[in-house]
């Protein structure tokens, strides 16, 4: 196993002290503030909604609402509950995974064969690795899970499938997969160097 | 297999942290972690790693959201923070409860201002990490189910404000508006109680006519919170008659 990148601190860095910041400011009302959070998350939000949605003008309409939820409940944010970049992350993900699997999305959404939409995950990974040291560390983390742990582990967080339909998509015992997932995010947490 | 229903439970972080479970399955966990603090810290430490996984397929949007989004923040009122001291249906306090559930909302809005002007003050990593430290105390007992608020006036004018927590056995304490001191005097909270006097600190200046949060712990049956003014540094046993008295376990 690879020994743990080293990190500049919790949270990976200086900058998530300032969102925290910028967010006690955003709950006060302060515009300026919002826009430089904007100017920071609506990327990461953006990007992770348009992997589970796919479907780009929908994404684009999801990830308005989790921005203005983002400004609306800013006051909501504890930050000894989590980083605020997390905060924002965690409503994301959530917005995501709800429209999918609201009936009428569901209709239209390709679950053609598993394996297809595991492979492709991760080779959009890849694809996407390039430039950022963040992307590559999550690559490298990502390559010393197993095949099914790290199947399991993107076709729920980017697939946007609950663990029962992983089950099913990779023909694998429920609790097998249950632990999978555990198992293979916990090697990720400590590939990465995540301190909590 | 049903011994091993705690286990199955505890194996859910995972799949929970990242959105995989669902329907009754998601209520029954999420009852569970309330109860389960390592799974929380797990869960924690989970959500953050699939925040890694999130900040690694970012993508720019099209550049016409930006302006739609902060359009639209411009014109939405935004909520107010949440105290919403649980949902446990003690219903023989739940009418008395209402209005100081309100109450500790208009009091923790306050507060969470006020540290967060400390902590924007604040200079050194130490004094950040104590400004948090503190910050989740105070939320912790403005969170409890069963935080109370009292208001009292003193009597040298102005008032104090205290959210009491008999689960946590803390309070937390501000004053607005006492008369300044000379450099020779200070204020010193106490409580005051069956198990004797203790010192809970000095209270801090105040800044924009209100005191920074004071938290005491260790709230015993009997005990009232109280505030004296003392010579520069504090004494350990009251030297004067309190100016404010506060009941808060009777």
């Amino acid at each position: 196993m690879r020994a743990p990148e080293p990190t500049s601190g919790p949270g990976g860095g200086g900058g998530e002290a300032d969102l925290d910041w910028l967010l006690d400011r955003v709950a006060r009302g302060d515009q300026a503030a919002f826009e430089t959070v904007y100017d920071r998350m609506a990327g990461p939000v953006f990007g992770l909604i348009c992997k589970v949605v796919r479907d780009p003008a929908q994404s684009e309409e999801v990830a308005q609402e989790v921005l203005l939820e983002v400004w609306r409940s800013a006051s909501r944010f504890d930050r000894s509950k989590g980083n605020a970049q997390t905060w924002v992350m965690v409503i994301a993900h959530r917005r995501a995974v709800d429209r999918v699997r609201s009936a009428s999305a569901a209709a239209h959404r390709d679950q053609k064969s598993a394996g297809a939409v595991g492979a492709a995950s991760i080779d959009e990974v890849a694809d996407e690795v390039e430039a950022s040291l963040d992307r590559e560390r999550v690559r490298r983390c990502l390559e010393t899970l197993t095949d099914l742990q790290r199947e399991s582990v993107t076709l729920a967080y980017y697939g946007g499938y609950t663990y029962r339909e992983v089950a099913g998509l990779l023909s694998v015992a429920l609790g097998t997969i249950k632990t999978r997932i555990r198992d293979g995010l916990i090697r990720m947490r400590d590939c990465m160097g995540v301190t909590w | 297999m049903k011994l091993l229903r705690r286990d199955d439970l505890h194996t859910l972080t995972g799949a929970y942290a990242l959105d995989a479970v669902d329907g009754a399955e998601r209520d029954r966990f999420e009852h569970h972690l309330h109860r389960c603090q390592p799974c929380t810290h797990e869960v924690r430490g989970l959500h953050e790693t699939a925040t890694r996984l999130a900040v690694a397929v970012a993508r720019q949007p099209p550049p016409a959201l930006r302006e739609r989004v902060l359009t639209a923040a411009a014109m939405t009122r935004q909520m107010p923070p949440v105290t919403d001291v649980g949902a446990l249906p003690q219903s023989r306090h739940r009418r008395r409860r209402r209005v100081p559930r309100l109450a500790v909302a208009v009091v923790a809005a306050g507060m969470a201002v006020v540290i967060a002007l400390g902590i924007t003050v604040a200079v050194t990593r130490r004094q950040l990490d104590d400004a948090r430290a503190q910050q989740q105390a105070v939320a912790a007992v403005l969170n409890s189910p069963d935080a109370t608020i009292l208001t009292h006036r003193t009597s040298l004018g102005g008032t104090v404000t205290v959210v009491v927590s008999h689960s946590e056995r803390k309070v937390i304490f501000t004053a607005a508006g006492l008369p300044s001191l000379p450099h020779s005097k200070v204020y010193q909270l106490w409580l005051l109680g069956p198990p004797g006097t203790r010192s809970a600190g000095l209270l801090p200046l105040p800044t924009g006519g209100r005191t920074v949060p004071q938290l005491a712990s260790g709230l015993a049956r009997g005990d009232s919170v109280g505030v004296t003014v003392e010579p520069a540094g504090g004494s350990p046993q009251p030297t004067t008659k309190p100016i404010v008295d506060v009941l808060v376990f009777s």
